[in-house]
């Protein structure tokens, strides 16, 4: 593969950003970058989990996105560890929260497809109800996180943590999902083209519920694990919020829908996983931080552009003259339908 | 672009035009349930000091929520305004106190950076939702930077706007009126807001016409910039000091309040009017909330059920006038 097709891959650009900064973070550091990757991948996996029910949401086409799962994830920390403290079983409590997830994105999935509400404000709402239940939750919480469960998730065996290889395997999953099923397929034609997708006989209402009850899930899930992993807080899941849709859309996926690249989040989650360890190294403030991350986001961003996004057809196909309508279409096309 | 031929039809309210108002309508009957109940509660809301106390928390909103509508009727979405309204309060609290020029100069190089940000947006053609997402981080750091920690005075001027209290009409009514309609003159009345509105509705068309639809980008962005920066001033007015986290939740509130305006995410419509009144709605809701001694806790579950509802309420009156 020379470098011309590499640069043409979607993914490459978080990844190269990922790599850029781990050099960085090497010839400053001056030690070996092994375990710098180690620690990457022990946190990026739970960037990557709800990124990728994220992904998932936002390939459903225009205007599709999740605005619930920071919500969601604190409520399912909660949850989860109140579930395991009560049921003695860690197993019942990660289910307890993907539950949750999946009970919150409920709510969202009746208002948009019951209520036609949009999506943004129907996972707002659902949301705000979410976060409500947490600060009820919160008030006089005692449980502690199960230390089973926290200790598997410290496995490194060989530098490696044993939650990264579960999470490329979800990940693997996740790209035979929609390579390989008709959910996926259909999901990928209903985010091209919706109106086209409903004339072919795709069931379109109802894989947009299972595509947001599945990022309820993942978030849910992404929820259990970070209590457990950290502790449950109220503010648990803020960050996922901007950082789930950045690392979506840095990853490659199309944010106007139809284009899906599973594996560009964990370049975008591992870009900004690292990002945080070098402000961290060099001791710069959280002002600082975000400054680099918005900065870099942007960057990244402009530079890639998003001329290929209009076609919405697989990169390799993305030599073919565009016609004139679609070159001049700009972010206006968001919003159809 | 129905809007403009609007005028040419005949003033009795056509099924169209009911159709188009029906949203901000609704909206509207929210609203007024909420001060009846407000009303009911608390006989001196009112008065018009009591309107004012009532209706000064939801000002900062209103003002923001109409520099989203504004870039929604380009067909854009921006997720950074309310750290942007938090950069503005902090700029107010710290430089604008200590040197008022510079801290003119800085709120007008955020205007200016609304508005390269817009073309950039429009030149490298990426989508707003993730720019403006990006750019958000960009105002938080900037903020945070200047004041790492929520405080600062805001300048007597200011602070003397926030107090301001005329007899015979509630104060908070000025800005949101006022703002409305300079936004209803150049969104609704002006040549610039009908190309602003053609980029939202047909960017194809405004270019074949000739007009360049890179200028309008930017012009809505400097717009919502500038709205932004009046959204930030009137709070630091009303908090008396500067927090960057003060207005995070603004990002996604106003965009909840132009939809209960009657906005859409389509963009090519601008409803000036309608954003004043969802705004106002959204922004009572904490208020009819403390007055019933509803817990801190559930307000938030509150707001979300009362957005829901008053979109099925729309539902609901769009198919009855179908």
């Amino acid at each position: 593969m020379n470098i011309r097709a590499l640069l043409s891959r979607p993914w490459i650009w978080g990844f190269a950003a990922a790599v850029l900064v781990w050099l960085i973070i090497v010839i400053i550091s001056g030690q070996g970058g092994g375990q710098t990757v180690s620690l990457a991948l022990s946190l990026a996996p739970y960037l990557v989990v709800v990124g990728l029910g994220q992904m998932l949401v936002i390939t459903a086409g225009p205007g599709n996105i999740d605005v619930s799962v920071a919500p969601i994830i604190s409520l399912a920390g909660f949850v989860s560890v109140a579930v395991t403290t009560s049921t003695g079983s860690a197993v019942v409590g990660v289910l307890a929260g993907i539950g949750v997830g999946v009970v919150v994105a409920l709510i969202s999935t009746v208002s948009i497809l019951g209520l036609s509400v949009p999506p943004i404000i129907a996972t707002l709402a659902a949301g705000l109800i979410a976060s409500s239940v947490t600060l009820s939750l919160a008030n006089g919480f005692t449980a502690v996180p199960d230390a089973g469960l926290r200790q598997l998730l410290n496995v490194r065996p060989a530098g490696v943590p044993l939650l990264a290889v579960a999470v490329a395997g979800v990940t693997a999953l996740v790209i035979a999902l929609l390579r390989r099923t008709i959910y996926g397929r259909s999901l990928i034609a209903v985010g091209q083209n919706r109106r086209a997708a409903e004339r072919a006989g795709i069931p379109v209402a109802r894989i947009i519920a299972t595509t947001y009850l599945a990022s309820g899930a993942l978030a849910g899930l992404t929820g259990s694990l970070l209590a457990a992993y950290i502790a449950p807080s109220a503010d648990l899941g803020t960050r996922y919020l901007l950082d789930s849709v950045a690392v979506v859309v840095i990853g490659g996926t199309l944010i106007s829908g139809g284009r899906a690249v599973p594996v560009g989040v964990w370049g975008a989650a591992l870009f900004f996983i690292l990002l945080d360890g070098l402000v961290n190294l060099v001791g710069w403030s959280t002002a600082a931080q975000n400054l680099l991350k918005g900065g870099l986001v942007l960057l990244v961003l402009f530079l890639a552009g998003g001329g290929d996004r209009v076609a919405g057809t697989p990169s390799r196909f993305r030599r073919r003259p565009r016609p004139a309508a679609a070159t001049t279409t700009t972010t206006g096309d968001n919003t159809h339908g | 672009m129905s809007e403009l031929l609007a005028p040419a039809l005949p003033a009795l309210p056509t099924r169209a035009r009911m159709r188009r108002t029906a949203p901000a309508v609704v909206s509207a009957v929210a609203m007024i349930i909420m001060i009846a109940v407000c009303a009911s509660l608390q006989p001196d809301v009112l008065t018009v000091a009591g309107l004012s106390l009532v209706l000064s928390a939801t000002v900062p909103l209103v003002i923001a929520a109409q520099a989203q509508m504004t870039l929604m009727s380009v067909g854009d979405i921006d997720l950074g305004i309310g750290n942007f309204v938090g950069l503005v309060t902090v700029v107010s609290a710290t430089t604008l106190v200590s040197s008022p020029a510079t801290g003119a100069l800085i709120l007008l190089a955020l205007v200016a950076a609304y508005a390269v940000l817009g073309a950039l947006i429009h030149l490298r053609r990426v989508p707003s939702l993730i720019a403006t997402l990006g750019a958000s981080f960009v105002w938080l750091g900037l903020g945070l930077f200047a004041l790492p920690t929520p405080g600062g005075t805001t300048p007597e001027w200011l602070a003397s706007f926030g107090t301001w209290q005329p007899a015979g009409f509630p104060a908070p009514l000025l800005p949101i009126l006022a703002v409305a309609a300079v936004v209803y003159l150049l969104t609704s009345r002006s040549t610039l807001g009908v190309r602003m509105r053609g980029l939202g509705s047909n960017p194809v068309a405004l270019e074949r016409a000739g007009l360049r639809p890179l200028a309008s980008r930017v012009i809505a962005y400097a717009t919502a910039g500038a709205l932004g920066v009046l959204s930030g001033l009137v709070l630091a007015s009303q908090t008396g000091g500067g927090d960057v986290s003060s207005a995070s939740s603004y990002s996604l509130m106003t965009v909840a309040a132009v939809i209960l305006g009657g906005g859409s995410f389509h963009g090519g419509s601008a409803v000036p009017w309608g954003v004043a009144v969802g705004g106002v709605t959204l922004g009572l809701v904490s208020v009819v909330l403390s007055l019933l001694d509803v817990p801190t806790n559930m307000q938030s579950a509150v707001q979300g059920v009362i957005v829901l509802a008053v979109l099925a309420g729309r539902v609901v009156v769009g198919k009855v006038l179908r």
